[in-house]
């Protein structure tokens, strides 16, 4: 008895030949348009194409393609950026990852644990966009357990924003994990008294 | 203006955007602007209120740069005769390509020298519908000067207007999303484009895809006027800003930079 094959297995989409030529060609022209064309399939050519990219309009077409595809492993592609050294680039993978907050999401708690504390006070800006009592647990458990304090700064500046009540007793901890640090006990008070001030008046 | 209960959320929608886009820290705060009329807040407020009821000469300040200074930029990097285009895009009834039609009649001395295609397009095809019938109430004409209804538009009733044949026909109306590329690209290059007030309306991800559609729709060197409280250094790196006597907008940079 012949095996039906499963057919979600054997038509996996391709990538259009032009979107792959195109990637690879010297005109930036083509480049950019490839990278507006490409869609999920050519994950793993974007990204490649990124790794070498040398015009920042092509880099931005590319990061806005994998923010229009918007899956997990488009925010995965994107993520290592985060660390790259050249400062636009950085901006343009959190601008990147801002633009797909759900992919982003599942992968907040390996960004908000990873061992480069820039990637980590980085990631925290990400938290802007999600979920407010999700973003709000998260970063709670930054300030909880982060050991730098400029990370637990971004994320008390995050946290004064979402204005999560629930926040406050992981804020007044914070402060005391860094006595020796006065501009996170600042930064810290703000935020509480912004927390107080709206569960307080709701609609100020 | 009334609005019921039923929405309070758009209501609520419009004032968090004044307030995010004056910086206000409360409510109390940004009332207190409006109430004062800082900077004009009331007629800003209003004009967030307004979406799909705008009216002619809105944010004329714009229509004053393009006169001013626009076209005059885009001449010189055009050839001799060659065209200039101009894009309005959303343009829900057809005030706003309308009045850029007006705008260059009355106050752009160059306008007999060049040939000047006006095209106006809008996701809504009912608004187009409107635009093409070109017939106008009181409030689209409220900042219109008697002389320049009585130039451009003729009555049709109580309070309405058309306007007028020979404008009608030098406006095109098209259908288009400004996210989607295959409505933007067929067309082609606009030396300005106007694009107001819209792209606060969506979120990140479709922002930027529809400011690398407009950004492939501009001529390079090509500018685009955004709304007041919009800014598209904050949505994509890929614009220049230009600041002129009487107004900023952004344009498609001339020459491709390599890094």
């Amino acid at each position: 008895m012949p095996l039906i094959r499963n057919t979600a297995a054997k038509s996996a989409p391709d990538v259009p030949s032009d979107v792959l030529t195109g990637l690879k060609s010297a005109s930036i022209d083509e480049r950019w348009s490839a990278a507006r064309a490409a869609g999920a399939p050519a994950i793993p050519a974007l990204a490649e194409a990124l790794s070498h990219e040398s015009d920042a309009r092509v880099r931005e077409a590319i990061f806005t393609a994998f923010a229009r595809i918007g899956t997990r492993e488009s925010a995965l592609a994107v993520m290592q950026y985060l660390r790259a050294d050249d400062a636009s680039i950085r901006t343009g993978a959190l601008d990147s990852l801002r633009s797909m907050p759900r992919a982003a999401e599942a992968s907040m708690l390996m960004l908000l644990s990873d061992d480069d504390p820039d990637v980590r006070l980085l990631s925290c800006e990400l938290a802007r966009a999600m979920n407010n009592s999700e973003a709000a647990r998260l970063l709670c458990e930054v300030l909880e357990r982060d050991s730098e304090a400029n990370v637990c700064a971004a994320a008390v500046d995050v946290l004064a924003e979402i204005a999560d009540e629930n926040a406050l007793p992981a804020l007044s901890r914070c402060a005391t994990r860094f006595p020796n640090d006065p501009f996170l006990a600042f930064a810290v008070k703000i935020a509480v008294g912004r927390l107080r001030s709206v569960s307080a008046n709701p609609r100020d | 203006m009334v609005f019921t209960e039923a929405r309070r959320y758009f209501v609520e929608r419009r004032v968090d955007e004044r307030m995010a886009a004056t910086n206000a820290p409360s409510f109390a705060g940004y009332f207190a602007l409006v109430r004062g009329n800082i900077d004009s807040e009331v007629e800003k407020l209003i004009n967030a209120f307004t979406v799909n009821e705008t009216y002619f000469y809105r944010e004329d300040y714009q229509l004053a740069c393009m006169s001013a200074d626009l076209l005059n930029e885009r001449l010189r990097n055009k050839a001799f005769g060659e065209s200039l285009r101009i894009w309005s895009i959303p343009c829900s009834t057809g005030e706003e390509p309308y009045s850029i039609a007006i705008w260059l009649l009355e106050n752009w001395p160059q306008v007999d020298e060049h040939d000047v295609e006006i095209v106006g397009s809008d996701i809504d095809t009912d608004v187009l519908e409107a635009a093409r019938a070109g017939v106008f109430g009181k409030r689209a004409m409220t900042r219109l000067s008697p002389e320049l209804v009585g130039k451009y538009f003729g009555p049709t009733g109580p309070d309405q207007w058309q306007i007028l044949d020979d404008l009608r026909q030098s406006v095109r109306f098209t259908a288009a999303n400004v996210v989607e590329r295959t409505d933007t690209r067929p067309h082609g290059l606009f030396d300005i484009i106007f694009c107001r007030n819209l792209l606060i309306y969506f979120d990140d991800k479709s922002r930027r895809v529809a400011a690398e559609n407009l950004y492939e729709s501009l001529a390079p060197g090509g500018y685009i006027c955004l709304g007041h409280s919009e800014s598209m250094s904050r949505i994509s790196p890929l614009f220049e800003v230009c600041r002129f006597a009487d107004a900023i907008v952004y344009r498609r940079p001339l020459g491709v930079k390599r890094d």
